[in-house]
């Protein structure tokens, strides 16, 4: 798989949301409006490739039965570095994607690929995934976002132009839901092409 | 690699060991930094809930205790001239979605007469895109007390026959904005020293008792914490 591949395959073929399926609850929690899911998305993808990197180069040395606790750490740490750094170098950053910090701990999109792709595979190759695989989740939660903030909100990217008109539903979670399922299947019938 | 009872003792100790060390590091590296930059906010909100003024600012704090909570009251003077009172303050009987709302509430007098000059959410953990709303300027909550007359407000959403204009879809969010907001107004009354039985904040909890069994959310310590302000 040529070095270009590694990139594209994480936003076509092996999109988190739409085809993996991956990170769930990152994805119908913040996605109520365009700019979060694209600032969790940015999160995401920046710790993903860190982690990505780590864990290709320790994984020599971590014996197989207690790999998952060590990938666990490994993310758990760099969350908890980057949100001090951040908090304490880029406040103005931290207060726009603080609130999705935290979540990405428990971002399963990140020990998926740490389990199945940098465990297996080189730095480079590791850190491209994460490249691929982060701008995949970005472009796809930041789909969600603005359709839902379209439907619900009335705006698109903190920009109303049809308040207090649109169904607050889709802001809610159940709309959350209609709106991945419908996006799902539209996006893999596209994809099968 | 092959587990052996050895290698994985040793190894996830190491990890943890490391990791633990490298947190350690960046928390003592960057703590400092961080708190300074919080307290920079908070003196950047005291002045910003105010209205403009010329000269340097004199600031002066005073803080007072409601159960186990704080209320600033920060007066703010420039070339001896009282400009208006700035009150940091927490939602004390209702917790919003995520977590109790902190809000820098300005307060200025004119004429006798007090009108809250602006408002702003020093923290919450309220859900993106509903109750975190209460972030962006001009929301509902914002404009229900942007100008008006603290003494006329009613501390409730207009659900709960309030005067307050809740967030679409957010009404526990709103509840909590405006119980910070009467908290603000019951230490800016304590600060002038004119706190008058009724608009204790005491009393104040009276009137939102309502609406604290509707949403389940009263705390049995936020109650304690009223009785013994009395």
């Amino acid at each position: 798989m040529s070095k270009l591949q590694l990139i594209t395959k994480g936003i076509i073929k092996d999109n988190p949301t739409f085809v993996l399926i991956l990170g769930m609850c990152p994805t119908l929690g913040v996605t109520s409006s365009a700019i979060n899911g694209m600032g969790m998305g940015v999160a995401t993808m920046a710790v993903l490739i860190m982690s990505n990197m780590v864990i290709s180069m320790i994984k020599g040395i971590v014996p197989d039965k207690v790999r998952i606790p060590v990938f666990i750490v490994v993310i758990a740490s760099f969350v908890t570095i980057i949100e001090m750094l951040m908090k304490a170098y880029v406040p103005a950053l931290y207060a726009s994607l603080g609130v999705f910090i935290p979540l990405i701990v428990v971002n399963c999109v990140i020990l998926g690929r740490a389990e199945a792709f940098a465990s297996k595979n080189g730095i480079v190759d590791s850190a491209l995934d994460g490249i691929g695989i982060g701008l995949g989740f970005t472009l796809s939660l930041t789909v969600i976002g603005a359709v839902r903030e379209i439907l619900g909100a009335g705006s698109i990217f903190g920009y109303t132009f049809a308040a207090d008109v649109m169904p607050l539903l889709f802001i809610l979670a159940p709309g959350g839901f209609l709106v991945l399922g419908y996006l799902m299947v539209l996006f893999n019938k596209i994809a099968k092409r | 690699m092959k587990s052996t009872l050895k290698n994985m003792v040793l190894v996830l100790f190491s990890i943890t060991a490391v990791a633990a060390l490298l947190v350690g590091l960046v928390n003592n590296l960057t703590k400092g930094t961080i708190a300074e930059t919080e307290q920079r906010n908070k003196d950047l909100a005291k002045l910003e809930v105010l209205p403009k003024f010329e000269g340097e600012a004199e600031l002066q704090d005073t803080t007072r205790m409601i159960g186990d909570f704080n209320i600033n009251v920060t007066t703010v003077k420039a070339g001896g001239n009282l400009v208006g009172y700035a009150v940091e303050a927490p939602s004390i009987t209702k917790n919003g979605y995520g977590d109790r709302i902190y809000l820098m509430v300005g307060f200025v007098e004119q004429e006798g007469k007090t009108t809250i000059s602006g408002v702003k959410v020093i923290s919450q953990k309220e859900t993106p895109g509903l109750g975190a709303n209460m972030l962006n300027p001009g929301n509902s909550l914002e404009k229900s007390v942007l100008g008006m007359s603290p003494a006329e407000l009613k501390f409730a959403v207009k659900k709960d026959n309030g005067s307050f204009d809740a967030l679409t879809g957010s009404t526990i969010s709103s509840r909590a904005y405006a119980n910070a907001v009467e908290t603000a107004y019951a230490g800016y009354l304590w600060a002038k020293g004119e706190l008058p039985s009724e608009n204790d904040a005491v009393s104040g909890a009276t009137t939102t008792t309502e609406a604290a069994e509707n949403n389940n959310q009263m705390e049995p310590e936020a109650q304690k914490g009223e009785v013994s302000n009395e």
